[in-house]
């Protein structure tokens, strides 16, 4: 056997165990592809069949997410058409919220108004109280006074039947002597004389001569102020038309010896009258003195 | 040396009996590695050769 013999078979020797060593390392350590294989076929229908599902679910949730959109565009429909609606009855609202408002200061108006008028005809029935309580106390004074003149009246009317009594007894008591007289005197033979009468015999008409006009002197009346207003300038004294005054007289007010006014009367009762300010010095206050002649 | 085994007693004789050895060795390695293989092949794939 040769030496190179040798070399070759030592050397097959060494790459064969060497390439066995390898293949062996290799083969033990390879993967199973098939193993992989399966796994992965696994893999794959199970991810078709999520694909499967998922697209399903896609699908479904499609129509889903459809029947929604329908769903939520009839209630938006349905709510446009309720907001249209309610927007007009806010206006409406709105309007009839103004005319409310508006009813409310016209009755405020009214109810002002209303009660201006009635304290107007309170003040109104206030004043014709007091004025009808002025004209009681009036006709009550007339009254008294009527009665008073009434009663002076049958006085006097019992005075006149006295003196009419007692003139026709002296009528009586003359035609008496008068009888006696005209029996004497015939005896002596004689006529009775008949006494001048007292009323002047009858002339002819004959021209008016102007007498000769005798002094006279105007009455002084004196008064008390009752009342005074200086807001209308009016003020009361305490005679009347019983005690001579009459209207448009002047009456000098004074106070001590102070000259205060002049009242010019307009109206005149039985026991007082009323007149209007004049020549305003001070002002007048009730129980001043109040004269016709200063 | 001559290239040719020599004959004794009419009975072939090997050059060497050590080459003869490793040349056995090597053979058996190789024989148990293909063994091997095959049999990784038939428990992985089911089959040798050919597609599984």
């Amino acid at each position: 056997m040769s030496t190179l013999t040798k070399v070759l078979i030592v050397l097959l020797t060494v790459f064969s165990l060497f390439l066995c060593g390898i293949v062996v390392t290799y083969v033990a350590n390879a993967e199973n592809q098939r193993k992989r294989a399966d796994t992965l076929q696994q893999q794959l229908q199970s991810a078709k069949q999520k694909q499967q599902a998922a697209m399903e679910g896609e699908a479904q949730q499609k129509q889903e997410a459809e029947a929604l959109k329908a769903d939520l565009g009839k209630q938006l429909a349905d709510l446009t058409t309720l907001r249209t609606q309610l927007e007009g009855e806010i206006d409406r609202l709105k309007r009839d919220n103004s005319q409310k408002e508006q009813e409310a200061r016209d009755a405020s108006a009214r109810a002002t108004l209303a009660t201006e008028t009635s304290s107007k005809m309170t003040d109104q029935a206030t004043a014709a109280q007091n004025e009808v309580k002025d004209l009681q106390a009036n006709l009550t004074n007339i009254e008294k006074e009527l009665q008073e003149t009434t009663q002076a009246l049958m006085e006097r009317m019992a005075v006149l039947s006295d003196l009419e009594k007692r003139n026709r007894q002296i009528t009586e008591e003359k035609q008496g002597l008068e009888t006696q007289l005209n029996q004497v005197l015939q005896q002596y033979g004689r006529a009775p004389l008949r006494p001048p009468t007292v009323t002047a015999p009858r002339t002819t008409a004959q021209p008016m001569t102007q007498a000769p006009q005798t002094p006279t002197r105007e009455i002084s009346l004196n008064g008390r102020v009752t009342q005074v207003d200086m807001k209308s300038r009016l003020a009361a004294i305490s005679i009347g038309s019983a005690g001579g005054v009459r209207r448009d007289m002047k009456f000098h007010v004074t106070r001590g010896d102070r000259f205060v006014c002049d009242i010019v009367i307009s109206d005149v009762d039985a026991d007082k009258a009323i007149g209007s300010l004049d020549l305003v010095q001070i002002d007048p206050q009730p129980g001043d003195s109040a004269t016709t002649n200063l | 040396m001559s290239p040719m085994p020599q004959t004794r007693g009419g009975k072939t004789a090997p050059a060497s009996n050590l080459y003869t050895v490793i040349l056995a060795i090597a053979f058996a390695v190789v024989l148990v590695t293909f063994a091997y293989v095959v049999y990784a092949c038939k428990a992985q794939y089911g089959v040798f050769l050919g597609v599984p």
